[in-house]
């Protein structure tokens, strides 16, 4: 057995122990007791949204969050515009009432954090939202998240992020990657280990931040510091699957290329800031949670890369070949009932292969989970195959590029 | 900023395990499944090597059938067409013993046996080809691949085999293939090592012709293949010299 298959092997088995843990977590988590607010309880909320230049998107968030069920008396919007040189402003004065707020910043703040942290001062509410300029949400979504605020120890809410308007190779692949999200974000409430607060949408007790900060205006991934910061001082993050938050997904490569560089690159850095959190001191994160994530990247990577470089090899090698038969196609692939035999025999009994036909198996009852909670989506037949087909590479390739920022250059920027 | 309840009195409570025993029950989970699906994979390996006995089985009855026909009761072999048959069932049992090869690794008995039974029908089967090319002028041409499953020489090895199905597609009516494992522990291929004077792999030998070490193409291959006129009374390839 050469080293590669023994790598293999390695990944394989974690990824079958950790899949089995999700999995019972994720059951179990159906008998955890929640303690969740009554209508009658349902404290004052503030949504934080902060905007740069998005036009495009701002009326129908704005639609989104004022339609929301969430008692009126209880609500109010904050809209930041953060020296958008489009209509963002005047759309957003549109919906100005009791409950919208609309701030203009005539100075570009440099970063959203910024521009969140300064509507988060503006806020009211015990429980603060931030949310994207181009998320949408379901108008339950807001109350069933609050609901989760009447365990004192719990300090932020994730929703089921989820996208729209896919189309696309490449926005199929991320759709299906969110979709896994919902079940392994649940999974991690359950031992509480979720580790990201999406910044697209996310609930966070307001005392929490006056005691510990706001955002951290200089940190690039501020959702995911902030997530990593509440578990450090010891709290909880939830999750509520039943409140639907919508985003777009990065249509082009670049822009999903940007966008991963920037998470991975932040990713690295924070948890190398919380470092601290990887012990048995932070029960099921510290101990596992995390150290299989970052155990899964390292293997990852040297499996693609290894993949990756194979290929080339072979391509160059099969070049080779053919040029020794003359590039005479017709006496290669001469496809027969024995050629396909043995290629099916090759199949069952590589151990491998088997193995992925498993993974393919809890994928799709992670995507099965996911329907249960947004309703069926037919698109998953064409999205499932190409995300098998690229998620691994692209998965790589980011990481690739974000090690290579962080090792190399010590720094990305937003866009 | 709006003053909410202050976490000032609140301190961070030791982090336990949420559950152990989920823990020890995932471990059991993952190595039941991990161990089932090799014990799986494996055998359908198993089921093959069976099956490669059977076919390997019927395949000798029926080289043995047509020669004790033709030797005992001088049936007219010439019309006889079963040997092509016989030929693509060979050729397709060599690629299910390297399959088993690679999946049981080369040292399992079972795979060994099969690998020496092979040889021994190959030998058979050519030596049935030679009788029919000497009887009825049938023109057939054979090549005799040596190969070795050694680190330094599976590479080459493979690549000659490679070139050696390219030129077998292209001369599929007229070329029978066999191919010896030079590192099998046989007398019979030690044997034709010194016939043949191959001393290193991966070689071949064209219509019992010279030994060539490690072909690079296929023209190098085919140029021997069209010099070969056929067998003299003696059974001595009658070579055409440009």
């Amino acid at each position: 057995m050469d080293f590669i298959q023994i790598v293999i092997y390695i990944s394989v088995y974690i990824g079958l122990f950790a899949t089995s843990f999700y999995v019972l977590s994720f059951l179990a988590d159906k008998k955890r007791p929640k303690e969740l607010f009554e209508d009658s309880e349902l404290p004052r909320v503030s949504v934080v949204i902060p905007a740069y230049n998005e036009e495009a998107s701002i009326k129908a968030t704005l639609k989104s969050i004022t339609s929301s069920n969430y008692p009126k008396g209880k609500l109010e919007i904050i809209f930041v515009n953060d020296a958008s040189t489009d209509k963002s402003l005047e759309i957003a004065k549109n919906f100005k009432s009791k409950i919208v707020k609309v701030f203009n910043r005539a100075k570009n703040s440099g970063s959203k954090a910024a521009a969140s942290n300064y509507g988060f001062s503006k806020a009211t509410g015990e429980i603060v939202f931030s949310m994207d300029a181009d998320t949408i949400v379901d108008p339950e979504s807001l109350i069933r998240m609050v609901r989760f605020f009447k365990n004192k120890k719990v300090m932020a809410v994730t929703p089921a992020m989820i996208l729209m308007d896919v189309k696309g190779i490449l926005a199929r692949v991320q759709h299906v990657e969110y979709l896994m999200g919902l079940f392994l974000r649940k999974a991690f409430a359950s031992v509480n280990a979720i580790y990201i607060t999406p910044g697209a949408f996310t609930a966070y007790r307001r005392s929490f931040m006056e005691k510990y900060g706001l955002y951290e205006e200089g940190n690039i991934t501020e959702d995911l510091e902030m997530a990593l910061r509440i578990q450090s001082k010891g709290y909880l993050v939830e999750n509520c699957p039943e409140a639907p938050a919508y985003t777009v997904p990065m249509y082009t490569f670049r822009d999903l290329l940007v966008q991963r560089r920037r998470w991975y690159f932040g990713l690295i850095n924070n948890f190398i800031k919380y470092r601290k959190i990887i012990s048995t001191k932070y029960g099921d994160l510290g101990a596992f949670v995390i150290p299989v994530a970052l155990f899964s990247i390292v293997l990852a990577l040297i499996v693609t890369g290894y993949l990756f470089f194979k290929l080339i090899f072979d391509i160059r090698k099969e070049l080779e070949f053919l040029q020794t038969i003359n590039f005479d196609f017709s006496s290669i692939y001469d496809l027969n009932l024995y050629i396909v035999e043995r290629f099916l025999y090759h199949l069952v009994s590589n151990p491998i292969v088997l193995f992925v036909l498993l993974f393919v198996f809890i994928l799709l009852f992670y995507l099965y989970y996911a329907q249960k909670k947004i309703g069926k989506s037919f698109e998953l037949l064409i999205n499932v195959p190409i995300f098998f087909a690229l998620f691994a590479v692209l998965f790589a390739f980011w990481w690739m590029v974000s090690l290579f920022y962080a090792i190399f250059i010590g720094s990305v920027k937003w866009r | 900023m709006y003053l909410s309840k202050s976490l000032n009195n609140e301190r961070m409570e030791p982090r336990g395990f949420v559950s152990k025993k989920r823990y020890l029950l995932s471990f059991i989970i993952a190595t039941v499944l991990f161990i089932l699906i090799v014990l799986v994979s494996y055998s359908f390996s198993y089921v093959e090597l069976r099956r490669v006995s059977a076919l390997q089985g019927e395949t000798a009855y029926n080289i043995f059938e047509d020669k004790l026909d033709y030797t005992l009761f001088g049936k007219e072999v010439c019309f006889e067409e079963s040997f092509e048959q016989i030929s693509s069932d060979l050729n397709f049992q060599g690629r299910i013993i390297d399959d088993l090869e690679n999946k049981l690794g080369k040292d399992d008995p079972g795979v060994l046996f099969r690998k020496k039974f092979y040889t021994l029908v190959e030998l058979e089967h050519m030596e049935f080809i030679k009788l029919l090319n000497d009887r009825c002028d049938l023109g057939m041409s054979t090549i005799l691949f040596f190969y070795s499953n050694d680190n330094t020489d599976l590479g080459r090895s493979e690549e000659v085999g490679r070139l050696l199905d390219s030129v077998h597609s292209r001369n599929s009516e007229t070329l029978i293939i066999y191919s010896f494992d030079v590192n099998l522990d046989s007398e019979l291929i030690k044997k034709l090592k010194i016939k043949y004077g191959v001393a290193n792999s991966p070689s071949i030998v064209v219509n019992e012709g010279k030994a060539i070490l490690d072909p690079k193409n296929i023209d190098e291959i085919e140029s021997r293949l069209d010099d070969f006129t056929g067998f003299d009374e003696n059974g001595v390839p009658i070579i055409y010299l440009n």
